[in-house]
Order: C-alpha cells, then structure tokens, then sequence
C-alpha cells in the first residue's frame, strides 16, 4: 500500500497522545504545557524513525519547519519555568 | 484493508467502553454506583433490602438516610438491636432524628457547619476528631479524620472534638458574633446504637484516611432502602434489579446464547 | 497535489484547534482537581494540607501564664523583689507571645481575647504590686529612721496612698478572677495557680493594711470628675492642697506612672484634664505628689467602646497597591497610633500604625494574580473592641512579559534550523554539483550510432536514454532524475523516460522519434 508508513507514523502519534490525554485525566489534571511538551517527545521520536537515509518523501519534506517551530515554543516554556523557579 | 478494520474495532471498543462506564456510573452523593471521590463504591459491605430479615448480631449501617422509617421497619430495627445486632446511624443533616425518637434513644443529630482551629488541612471542615470512649469500632483508634461532622447531642460520647471548634454560623471561616468555641460530641453510643455525626467517612475518598476504623466496621451490611447509596438512574436500577434475580440473570443470558448456538450450530448445507 | 476535500477539512480543523489552544496559551493549566468540596463533605486529596499551626500552643501558654500569677504572688508575698523582677519580665515575654498567637490564629472575637485583656490586666496588677510592696518596704525602713515632723508626714501620706492602691489593685484583682477562671477552665488549663494567687495577694494587701490602721487623711486630695469615661474622651482630675503654697508643682500619677505635671493656682486648687489614651479598660488608680506629699488614690473606670476600621485600595503600579483607612470609634473619635494589622490571603500579617488623625497608609508590594486583603484592629492595650473591615479582593497584574522567554525561543529557532539544515534531515541538499558539470561542447561532437529499429519501444527508448547522457558526458551511474537535474535543457527527456523505464509506460512512435532526435542532437 502506498505510504503504509505514512499511516503507521500517524496512528503511533495519535496512540501516543491518547495515553498521554489516558493519564492527565486519570491524574485530574489538565495542563497544557505538559501536553505539547509530550507531544514533541512523540513528534520528534516518530520522525526519527520514519526518516530514511536515501529518500525523502513527500510527508517528511516540511517536517522540518514544524520542528523547529515546536521546538521554539518549547524554548519559551522552558525559559518560563526558569524564570518563575528563579522569581519564587 | 484488513489494518482500517482493525482500527475501526479498536475505537468502537474504546467508545464501547466509556459508554459502559457513563451509562453504569453515577456522580450522586454516597452512591454505591459513584466510583468517583464521593462515592461509596468501595466500601466493602453488603447491600440489604429487606429489613425483616437480618442476620441478629450483625452491624447494620444506616448512611445518610433520605426516606422515613415506617413503623413496622422500626420494629424490625428494635427486634434486630434488642437480639444483640449493632446499628450505626450516619447522618450529617438530621433526617435520622425522626428514626432516633421513634427507637426511643435520646441521642439527636444537630447539623451545623463545625469548623476547627485545630487541623492539618486548608479547609476548615476537615480536621481530626479524638476517640474517648470504649467501643470496638474504635479499637485502636486514636484519631478519626472528620470532614464537615455534624454534631451528636446525648448517649455515651464516643469521639470528640478539640477544644477550638465552633459551628460557623455565617459560613465566614473564624470566629465571630454569636459563635463559640467548645468540644463537640460526633460520635455517641447508647447500648448498640451508635450514632456518627458524619456520614462523610464512608466515601471512596476518606476510606484511605481511616483505615483501622473501617476495618472495624467489617463485616457490615447497609440498608439500602433507606440510605442514600442508591442512585436515581433508572438503568443502573434496572440493572440492579436483574442481578439480584437469577432467573432473570439466567433469562437475560439465554438471549445472548441462543440465537449464536443458532447461527453456528446448523449442519452446514 | 490537487487539494481534495479531506485535505482542506482536515487543514481548516488543524486551524481551528490551534487558535482555540492558543487562547488559553496564557494560562496552560486548563484544569486541576483542587479544593473540590461540596455542601457535605471536601475531597481530602485535593485540599492543600498545612502545618498544624500554633493552635495546639494556646492552651499550654494560658497554663504558663496562670502559673506564673502563682509564683509571682509568692514572690511578692515573701519580698524576694529579684526573683519577682525575673519573673514578671518572663511574664511579660509570655504575654506578648500570647498577644501574638491571639492575632495570628484571628480569634480576637472570641473568649481567648476576653481572656486576654484579663492576662494583661492581671500582668500590670502585678507589676504594680511589685513596685509598691517594695517601696512600702522601703518606707517602712525610712520611717524608722526619719524623725522631721515634715518628712515623717511625707512618709506617712505616702504610704496611705501605698495602702490603698494595693487596696485597690486586689479589689479589681480578685474581681477578674470568676471570669478568667471560668474560660480557662473551658479550655482545659490548669486555673488553681491563679485562684491560690488571689488569697496570697489578699494576704500582701492585709499586710499592708495592718502596718497602718489610723492613718491621717492626706492635705491633698484629689478627684476625677466624671468617674467613668471611654477613649478620647477628657477627664479632669482635680483637688485642693490644704497646705498648700500657689504655684507648687504637682505631679499627676495615673496607674503609677506620670501622666502630667501642674500647678496650684491661687486658691491651692488644682485640676488637670486628662485624656484617656491607650490604657486598659477597667479601674484605674489616680493619685498626685507635691513634692513629698502624697495625695490619697482616687478611682476611675474606662468603659470599652467599639471601633470601625475602614480599607481602601488603590492600585500604584504593576505590583504594588496602596492600602489606606480610617480607625474611628463608635462615636466618631479617631484612634491615634493604633497599631492595624493587614491580612494578606489570610496569612500574611503586615502590621503598620495611624497617624495623628486615625489614619494609616501602607503599600504593599505583591506577587501577580488574585490576592483578599483585611484590615483589623486588635485593640490590645486599649479600652476599645477589635474590629475588622471587610475583604477586599483585587488582581494585580503582575510584572510583565520579560523578553527572555522570547529571546530562548528565537534562539533555540534559529539554533535547531541550523542543525536541521546541517544534517540533512529533510532539507534540501543544496545544489552544489550544478555549476560544476556544464556538458562540455567537445565531447557532444561524436555522434554515436544508434541503431534503433526493430527494437521493442521500451529497449529503443533506453538505447536513446543511454546515448543521450553520453552525449552529455553525464557519468553512467547517474539516474534519469539527476540527469535531468544535470541538464535542465533535456529534462523533459529525461523526465519521459523515466516514465517509461519506471512507469511501464509505452512510448509512441512519434515520441521515439522525436526522442531520437534530441538524443542524437538533430532537431
């Protein structure tokens, strides 16, 4: 089937974000910096191993951009953190 | 194909679930259907619908009763205390009054907002109260975690509380006009009634707070009619009315059986 | 890519999600199980817990308080005046950690404040009693010694004055006693220290009494007119000075210490109008000197009053806020340097004072978010009730954004780009080969013979594929695609036949031809 893998990356993440979504609710706690931090974890996880070493497919072409923009607005959380550790 | 299949069973499993779990749960309060924080499904007891016939010398718990007692029901209750049986009455509003005058027990439930100086939590409902008297459900009880008790007028004091509690009249969270501060009775005995000021001791939440009490109380039945461990929904009731009749357990599974043993049991043609 | 319906839905939904999670980017914790209660009862795993706090040390300090109304009376009674010293300084200690607790824990409405003033009472009492046991003592030595008529007069006023403050300060002593028995007993503390300390300053009062049973009556006497006032309120204390010389000084005493100075006028009278300030509701003794002349001790009663005590809060900048308010009692009079506690969030206290008109202004600096603040009045030392004022509730805003986060943000950007583009992950090499191989015109000139005919299609257009590169000078191992990137010229060549190398398509005859063609470098 063309692009198997393309699906199986998908259904990875999208299990990955529902056990995540699983235990902050089981954990009655709804946040949503730890959210998109774990859902980075997953993205870049799931690149990594989809990515071949001689072909690029259409579906990886852009990833790149999006990393690099989650990986922006995890800089900014990370940042903040610090500072509130720092303030308090 | 074969993978979207697979998919497809696999979500409508998980919806099939959280269905299951909607439709068999309840959010009411002290429900023994209710596996949330207020619930009292795991409280290990047994439920008992027929007041008639009780094991004599067996407990008997009465959570938070919401239905009047008839007089034959409280006939039941002085044969079942007068041949040796335990009732423990938990009430934190008071509708278990009418009950007590009816048994001719002095001891009376006054609801109130008692509020504690003395605690180690934020909210001032939730504070300990001190075991001082003799009883075996307090067995090496020294502390019981109370939360928002209502306070016990007469019989043998069981359970006190410290010296600064008052009842917070006005809801405003010190001491003001009006309020005083003084020890409260929660928990009172008179021969084997004992009355417990807080019915909040039983929920999924407090079980881990008390354990040695609870312990205690083992084994206990609860009277299921007239204590508020039921639940509105009629289908949890439906459900509950099939399980406690086998023959309808039994019917409701031959539905399910037959028409399969059907299907695949034809001699193939 | 034609765009299909799915793909736009799905990319309008994935717009959609991240606009609605972008507003409440501000503030990520959507939800947390905190503080969940209902009408009967909290859930104990979300409510924050606490240290126990100073509750359980009430009791214990009301013990040590009483027990030291014991050990003191005892010191007197026995005149060891150094021991006494020590322990009604460890006494005082005990009552300004009493106070303390008592504001903390807010109980100023409640009967522990009651209990309280009568510590208080019971602590300046003592100390009085100490003070004039030992000076009795002392004038009972110095009787012995003088015999002047004038000076054996000033001993003997003064010691009458003596008598009858220790008179006086029992009566009220023992007064006090069912009430403050009462609370602690209700409390649980041990009060018998303190009952046994009233018949043992009876005893220090008798004895006081027995040294002189007929004693004249002072020249100077004094009265306050009226007999009873509330804070703020005048009181005159006035008398004559039988003997007295016009324009003698006179010193005014009020509970031992000096409350003002005076002078007789003409007609050896004098009077003097006192303010009633921060001293304890209740009696009070009042007694004058002139010179060596005692007068004898007059009563007064300070009757409690209520207080109100307002707050208003202005907002100065970003993160602090301005607190201000009026203390006035009942009637309007201002309280004056009264101390005003400011509750933050129910547990910070910051204390700060009004000032000459009764009004006191404080900026506070705080955290962002929501803060309660209370101002109350605890009356400790004065004739008044505590009071409080409502809660007022305010946001403040809080610093605001620092760059910092930013600037991480850009730089962790810029930073992961680099490494991205570095490694190759999926970026575009960039085309570096491209300048370097320009087909060169000489190689292009040997034709090679190509011989296509019988051929199946798909051979012959192979065939061509192969001559053509050649011609080029593109290496053999290159693929159609790179060829085609090689030489954008022939790229639709290229292109078509990796079609048909790949694709399993068929070229016409025409295409063949037109491929031989551009392969052979006719056309």
């Amino acid at each position: 089937m063309a692009g198997a893998k393309k699906y199986y990356a998908a259904a990875v993440l999208v299990v990955w974000l529902i056990i995540v979504t699983f235990f902050m609710i089981l954990n009655r706690t709804l946040d949503l910096e730890v959210f998109f931090v774990l859902s980075l974890i997953g993205l870049l996880v799931v690149a990594v191993l989809i990515d071949g070493a001689f072909s690029r497919p259409r579906y990886m072409r852009y990833i790149g951009y999006l990393i690099v923009v989650e990986v922006a607005i995890f800089a900014y959380i990370v940042a903040e953190k610090i500072l509130e550790i720092i303030a308090a | 194909m074969q993978r979207e299949t697979w998919v497809v069973i696999l979500v409508l499993l998980l919806a099939g679930g959280a269905l299951y779990l909607h439709i068999t749960t309840t959010t009411e309060e002290f429900s023994r259907h209710n596996i949330g924080w207020n619930g009292t499904s795991n409280l290990p007891a047994e439920d008992v619908r027929d007041l008639s016939r009780l094991d004599p010398g067996s407990t008997l718990l009465i959570l938070a009763p919401d239905r009047p007692f008839t007089a034959a029901e409280v006939g039941y209750l002085r044969a079942f205390l007068d041949g040796g049986g335990r009732i423990i009455i938990a009430d934190e509003e008071g509708a278990a009054n009418p009950l007590l005058a009816d048994l001719e027990s002095e001891i009376r439930v006054r609801p109130g907002n008692l509020s504690s100086l003395e605690r180690d939590y934020a909210h001032p409902g939730l504070f300990k109260g001190y075991v001082v008297g003799n009883d075996t459900l307090f067995a090496g009880v020294e502390t019981v975690l109370l939360n928002r008790p209502a306070a016990v007028e007469g019989g043998e004091p069981l359970v006190e509380t410290s010296v600064f509690t008052w009842d917070d009249i006005d809801g405003d969270g010190h001491v003001g006009e009006g309020e005083t501060f003084g020890r409260r009775v929660v928990c009172a005995r008179e021969g084997n009634l004992i009355v417990l000021g807080d019915a909040s001791l039983f929920i999924n939440a407090m079980l881990p707070e008390n354990t040695k009490f609870i312990e205690n109380l083992q084994p206990v039945q609860i009277d299921a009619v007239h204590s508020r461990t039921g639940s509105r929904n009629p289908i949890i009731n439906t459900l509950t009315w099939i399980e406690e009749r086998p023959p309808a357990v039994a019917a409701l599974a031959a539905l399910a059986i037959l028409p399969v043993a059907w299907r695949f049991g034809r001699k193939r043609e | 890519m034609r765009p299909r319906a799915s793909h736009i839905i799905l990319a309008a939904a994935a717009v959609l999600l991240i606009l609605l999670l972008a507003g409440e980017a501000v503030d990520p914790v959507l939800y947390a199980a905190e503080n969940i209660s209902t009408a009967a009862h909290a859930d104990p795993s979300t409510i924050e817990k606490r240290s126990p706090g100073d509750a359980a040390s009430v009791v214990p300090l009301m013990d040590e308080l009483l027990g030291h109304t014991g050990t003191l009376a005892l010191t007197i009674k026995v005149k060891d005046y150094e021991s006494a010293e020590r322990d009604l300084a460890r006494y005082s200690e005990l009552s300004s950690q009493f106070d303390r607790l008592v504001v903390k824990l807010d109980l100023s409405e409640t009967d522990i404040a009651e209990f309280q003033k009568s510590n208080r009472q019971n602590q300046e009492a003592l100390a009085a009693l100490l003070n004039d046991s030992q000076r009795l003592d002392e004038l009972k030595s110095l009787e012995i010694e003088v015999l002047d008529g004038d000076q054996r007069m000033a001993v003997i006023y003064e010691g009458e004055a003596l008598r009858q403050k220790m008179r006086e300060t029992y009566t009220a002593y023992a007064k006090r006693e069912p009430e403050t028995t009462r609370i602690a007993t209700h409390y649980g503390a041990n009060a018998t220290p303190y009952q046994e300390s009233v018949e043992v300053i009876a005893e220090v009062a008798g004895a006081a009494e027995d040294w002189q049973a007929d004693a004249p009556r002072s020249p100077l006497n004094i009265s306050v007119t009226p007999r009873e006032g509330r804070y703020g309120e005048n009181l005159s204390i006035g008398g004559r000075y039988a003997d007295g010389v016009p324009g003698t000084p006179l010193t005014i005493y009020v509970d031992s210490r000096i409350a003002g100075n005076t002078t007789l006028d003409e007609n050896a009278a004098y009077a003097y109008p006192y303010r009633i300030g921060r001293i304890l509701a209740g009696p009070h003794l009042v007694y004058a000197t002139a010179g060596a002349i005692f007068s004898e001790v007059a009563t007064f009663d300070v009757l409690p009053a209520e207080t109100n005590i307002s707050l208003a809060i202005a907002e100065v900048n970003r993160t602090a806020v301005a607190c201000t308010g009026n203390l006035t009692t009942e009637d309007g009079r201002p309280v004056l340097e009264a101390p005003v506690i400011l509750r933050v969030d129910g547990e910070t206290l910051i204390s700060t004072e009004t000032d000459g008109n009764g009004t006191y202004a404080r900026t506070l600096v705080l955290t962002g978010g929501e803060h309660t603040i209370r101002a109350e009045f605890n009356a400790a030392g004065y004739p008044l009730n505590s009071s409080r004022s409502q809660v007022e509730t305010l946001q403040v805003r809080g610093e605001g954004l620092s760059p910092f986060p930013f600037i991480a943000a850009i730089a962790a950007a810029l930073g992961a780009g680099w490494y991205i583009r570095r490694r190759g992950l999926p970026e575009e090499h960039p085309v570096q080969e491209e300048p370097d191989i320009e087909p060169p015109p000489e190689i292009a000139e040997t034709v090679p013979s190509v011989e296509i005919e019988g051929l199946p299609p798909r051979e012959a257009a192979t065939l061509l594929f192969r001559a053509l590169r050649e011609r080029l000078g593109i290496p053999a191992s290159k693929t159609p695609r790179e060829c085609a990137r090689l030489a954008p010229d022939h790229a639709a060549f290229f292109e078509r036949y990796e079609r048909i190398r790949y694709a399993g398509e068929v070229p016409t005859e025409e295409e063949l031809r037109s491929m031989e063609r551009e392969a052979l470098g006719r056309g």
